[in-house]
């Protein structure tokens, strides 16, 4: 280890009390970032659940429409027909969504309501852990979580679409944050808005070795009015609608975490500095100069940084291992590009937080040793 | 006590700027946050508070106005409409739309309403109300992001659409409100007739309760406004008030580091005086009070300058991104000057201890 490392550790490691001052500082602020960062794309991870899950390589929705969180997309029944004449397409089964309120006793929640043809080859649940897979009229099947949270259990009935229905299997891995997923019986969701001969997507398997994107493409030429994506690009969008509705909150919360940081950094840096002026006064008066001293104070700044980087690393890893487990519905995730943008912020910290003792270094006289009365 | 307090404050400038600094932007972000929340939440009510009607008819089991798709059953609004007690009624279709422009997706809260008959923006800032089939007024502030002008159109869902009239306080916290005829929405949806909400106004001399009460459809929801309203709020509180919380709790941490570090720092570099002061027969728990004295007027100054801080960054947040709100409750304000109470006894804790082992011998040593 270099002579001035070993300072700069021995500096900002003889004071504990400053020492977890400083790290906790910065660990704090670069949490604030990251845990952030982690919980959007989270969320943006589980929006797509069901786009991700349903089985469908190709999604077809109204002309415009490439979200699914609640938004509306409504077809002519006549659609489906004509995605399933498509080259390329293997199968297709056309459900019915909307964005709805589920009740139970006194337990309500948002769920993406799917209308589900009786006998669907994709689009349904995909964990049933209890009872059937299968809704017919008057039944549903919704996420085990709020059956849990409402006290409902197979055979009890929950308020739906404005009516009815009765519990006939629980799901798991269905449910977010924001709502969960039930299945209903197409032919009562239909009922619920008239009768009226329409489809919200058409869901498409496509044939072995066929491009769900080339597919896609070919229906948007062949029907019109309609949108196609592959479960991929899809899914993109969706990710992509959550990151840009949070785009504004994540930047406030990212400068209030750098300048938070920075404070911190700074501040604990030019204590630290303060208070070992009379051993900074020895070196000067040994005759070090001052770059030396600044290259001690520079280290000691990024030292904390580094450590504090790590403590956030540490502790944003441990609310992702265990905010899952307290039943908000929640799943974190830190990205690559997260840990890239906190760990350029630790270092511009680190750097900032190392320009304000500078002046102190500076000015320090070398005399300051030998002068009995100065208080350290 | 004071003046020695006041005195190892006040000789290192830098240091009491510091102390001050660290407490200001603990309390001012403190305080930011709690007006960037009640922001969000007055917001969420944008729509209900300026739209007549105290009664609110939804489809059965939903009571929120923003958080789901609404389907009265038909019939639903003849029926209300002719329940006595009822003076008007607005009908409207309100529908989650996601479009996106310049490589960015934003969001509008369609409302579909009937000119004549009320529901529609309530602060025209220019242009005029939906005419046509095709017609759509926006948000100001989401006109100017998105650089839309009158004039111009706007794809939504299959629909190519003019925008002939921009609205104020209709930016929200999660997009912005957009109006546009009812038969608009009707077509959009593929649902002749679908009606989302009813918003009924009672005639003179019946409360909303006793309306509430009377009003009987089948397959509907009948609310008070204020009970849809603080159901919207639940709804967003369940989105926001964990990160908004924990960004609280970090900032007032944050606060009690600074303030505790500077004090701390200003203990031990002044170890020799207290060292006299114990030699000559003080207490540990004179010590103690000066180091609380300390804190306290760092604390206390910090937060009156944190209070303006909060009040400066709300007006620069609001300028830099229009959509968000900022409303500083008084009542914010006397908790945060609370909370930097606590902060000071916090962080006075800090050079407790270091105060604590101080030898008296200390001032003989060379």
């Amino acid at each position: 280890m270099s002579a001035t490392l070993l300072l700069a550790r021995r500096n900002l490691g003889r004071n504990r009390c400053r020492l977890v001052a400083s790290v906790g500082g910065v660990a704090l602020a670069l949490t604030l970032t990251l845990a952030l960062d982690a919980i959007y794309a989270g969320v943006a991870n589980q929006l797509t659940t069901y786009i991700d899950r349903a089985g469908a390589d190709v999604w077809v929705a109204q002309a415009g429409v490439r979200n699914l969180h609640m938004v509306a997309s409504w077809l002519a029944d006549s659609v489906t027909d004509e995605v399933r004449a498509v080259p390329g397409v293997a199968g297709v089964t056309s459900i019915l969504y909307s964005t709805d309120t589920i009740a139970a006793r006194d337990e309500r929640a948002v769920a993406y309501v799917i209308g589900l043809p009786a006998d669907p080859s994709i689009g349904g649940p995909w964990n049933v852990v209890e009872g059937s897979d299968r809704v017919a009229r008057g039944e549903i099947t919704i996420d085990r979580g709020f059956a849990r949270k409402a006290g409902v259990s197979i055979g009890d009935s929950v308020t739906v679409l404005g009516g009815e229905a009765r519990i006939v299997g629980l799901s798991e891995g269905t449910a977010n944050l924001l709502n969960s997923v039930a299945f209903v019986s197409f032919d009562d969701f239909r009922a619920t808005r008239g009768g009226a001969p329409v489809v919200s997507f058409v869901l498409v398997r496509v044939v072995p070795d066929a491009s769900p994107e080339a597919v896609a493409a070919a229906i948007e030429r062949q029907v019109p009015s309609v949108t196609a994506q592959s479960r991929a690009d899809f899914s993109a969008q969706e990710r992509r609608f959550v990151m840009d509705m949070s785009a504004d909150v994540i930047s406030i919360m990212n400068v209030i975490g750098f300048v938070v940081g920075l404070a911190v950094v700074a501040l604990t840096v030019y204590v630290a500095t303060l208070a070992r002026r009379r051993e900074y006064g020895v070196l000067k008066a040994l005759g070090a100069r001052n770059t030396a001293l600044y290259r001690v104070v520079s280290a000691q700044a990024a030292l904390s940084v580094a450590l504090g980087f790590l403590v956030a690393l540490a502790v944003t890893g441990v609310i992702v291992l265990v905010v899952p487990r307290t039943g908000l519905g929640l799943e974190l995730s830190i990205s690559a590009a997260s840990l890239a943008k906190v760990g350029l912020f630790a270092i511009v910290i680190a750097a900032l937080a190392a320009i304000l003792p500078v002046r102190q270094v500076s000015s320090l006289d070398p005399a300051v040793v030998f002068r009995r009365g100065t208080a350290i | 006590m004071l003046l020695l307090a006041h005195r190892n404050l006040f000789r290192d400038r830098t240091r009491f700027l510091l102390s001050v600094a660290g407490v200001a932007v603990s309390i001012g972000l403190i305080l930011l946050l709690a007006g960037y929340r009640s922001g969000v939440y007055r917001q969420s009510s944008s729509y209900l508070d300026n739209t007549p009607g105290e009664v609110v008819v939804a489809e059965r089991g939903i009571r929120d106005f923003l958080g789901t798709s609404s389907a009265l059953p038909a019939g639903a609004e003849e029926a209300v409409r002719q329940t006595p007690g009822v003076d008007r009624v607005i009908p409207v279709i309100s529908q989650f739309v996601i479009f996106e422009r310049h490589g960015r997706k934003d969001g509008f809260f369609l409302i579909g309403y009937e000119p004549a008959r009320g529901g529609g923006p309530w602060k025209l800032a220019a242009g005029r109300e939906p005419a046509a089939v095709d017609d759509l007024v926006i948000d100001r502030t989401a006109a100017n992001q998105h650089a839309i002008a009158i004039g111009d159109t706007i794809a939504v869902l299959d629909r190519t659409m003019r925008v002939v009239g921009l609205s104020d306080d209709t930016t929200f916290w999660a997009g912005s409100i957009a109006f546009a005829r009812i038969t608009t929405l009707e077509s959009l949806l593929r649902a002749p007739g679908l009606r989302s909400f009813l918003l009924v106004t009672p005639a003179a001399g019946v409360t909303p309760e006793a309306l509430r009460d009377r009003l009987a459809v089948p397959a509907t929801e009948v609310l008070i406004k204020s009970e849809v309203v603080a159901n919207d709020r639940k709804l967003l509180a369940r989105v926001y008030d964990a990160p908004i919380g924990l960004m609280v709790a970090i900032a007032f941490l944050v606060g009690v580091l600074v303030v505790g570090l500077v004090i701390y720092a200003a203990t031990i570099e002044r170890r020799r005086e207290y060292g006299a002061i114990k030699a000559i027969g003080a207490r540990n728990r004179t010590l103690y009070r000066v180091v609380t004295i300390q804190a306290f007027i760092a604390a206390a100054v910090g937060a009156i300058v944190g209070v303006v801080l909060a009040y400066g960054a709300g007006a620069v947040l609001v300028a830099w991104r229009p959509q968000f709100r900022v409303d500083i409750q008084p009542a914010a304000i006397g908790v945060v000057l609370a909370g930097s109470l606590l902060m000071a006894l916090a962080a006075a804790l800090i050079p407790a201890r270091s105060v604590a082992h101080l030898e008296p011998a200390e001032v003989f040593r060379g």
